[in-house]
């Protein structure tokens, strides 16, 4: 049976002692870090440290090395993630971290695309994902987005205060046709369906599909302004882009 | 250039989207009673104004939130400042 002492990476040694109570978890986490190399324990550090730099250096050097892709995933950035996961459910840290941690999990992520790629492995579909023109609100947006991109959506940010051009341009240089907007305040909330009406006028609105979402749109408002799918959580919004996937490709 | 096979792939697929379902139903919970934006030292990661930011001491650090998170803190965003007062709310 693995003990604490098996695992290479300190920092890794002192998150388990700090923050993992439950003792099946604990004994898992053990397990699986103790049998994990040290570069991939170092991986799985910096992903909690939410250091995107770092996993970004250390997944070169592991893949330059010859490590596999799946052994980097396995045991560098999905093991670093469940344990931010779990520090997560504890209330030890929170969104603004969690994001970090994503955010470093996609660093490594894209040294693996390309091996995707070589593979015949592509994106599930291309998604432009902005918060609309006026609005500043991007934590919701952000988690779709880290949602979308565990769920193998290959996701082009443009931030917050997005105009309509922002987005018809995204489409042309991203390829993509799939769009998500999302808007917390009442007031910047018909910004979606300006946008879309861009589209229209711009003659490209046959080009893409809009799904919209954020704490005050609701499905009515969302039919009402012509968007293609509705959200209310992140979860949902990765069954609404996988739906008009399907669609798009009918 | 190595493979990878589309299966194996999926399976790991699965098992990151399950890890970040679980955070964002957490997440959704959390935020009923905490601000998403602020991090675990009570900084505030918004890039919009807010009633209970204070500047913090480091110039260059994030503001502080003085919310007790008692009250619905979105009442409390302001949709274009894009830093805050330096006192807290009453």
């Amino acid at each position: 049976m693995a003990d604490l002492k098996d695992i290479a990476n300190e920092f890794i040694r002192k998150e388990i002692e700090e923050f993992i109570e439950r003792p099946e978890e604990r004994g898992e986490i053990i397990a699986v870090m103790a049998r994990s190399r040290p570069s991939m324990q170092d991986i799985g550090a910096a992903i909690i440290s939410g250091d995107h730099e770092t996993v970004d250096r250390l997944t070169v050097a592991a893949l330059a090395d010859g490590m596999e892709a799946l052994e980097v995933m396995d045991d560098g950035l999905i093991n670093g993630m469940g344990i931010v996961g779990i520090k997560f459910r504890e209330n030890y840290i929170f969104v603004p971290e969690v994001l970090a941690c994503a955010r470093a999990m996609k660093a490594g992520m894209k040294h693996i695309e390309p091996i995707l790629s070589a593979s015949g492995i592509q994106p599930i579909g291309r998604v432009i994902m902005g918060t609309v023109k006026g609005d500043l609100h991007d934590i919701g947006k952000n988690l779709c987005i880290m949602m979308l991109r565990g769920s193998g959506f290959e996701v082009f940010d443009l931030g917050v205060d997005t105009s309509a051009e922002k987005f018809m341009n995204a489409v042309e240089e991203y390829n993509a046709n799939l769009i998500g907007m999302s808007a917390l305040l009442t007031t910047t909330m018909p910004n979606m369906g300006r946008t879309i009406e861009a589209f229209i006028d711009a003659d490209m609105r046959d080009d893409v599909h809009f799904m919209v979402g954020g704490a005050p749109v609701t499905p009515e408002f969302a039919d009402d302004m012509g968007a293609d799918g509705y959200g209310e959580t992140a979860v949902e919004c990765v069954e609404v882009a996988k739906r008009l996937v399907a669609e798009a490709k009918r | 250039m190595q493979r990878i096979d589309p299966a194996e792939f999926q399976e790991r697929l699965e098992r990151i989207s399950a890890i970040f379902a679980n955070m964002v139903n957490h997440a959704d919970q959390q935020s009923l009673i905490r601000c998403p934006y602020k991090n675990r030292f009570n900084q505030c990661t918004a890039k919009f104004g807010c009633r209970y930011k204070r500047r913090a001491n480091d110039p260059m650090g994030l503001p502080i939130c003085t919310s007790d998170d008692q009250l619905d803190y979105r009442s409390a965003w302001e949709s274009d400042e894009p830093l805050s007062h330096d006192s807290p709310p009453t």
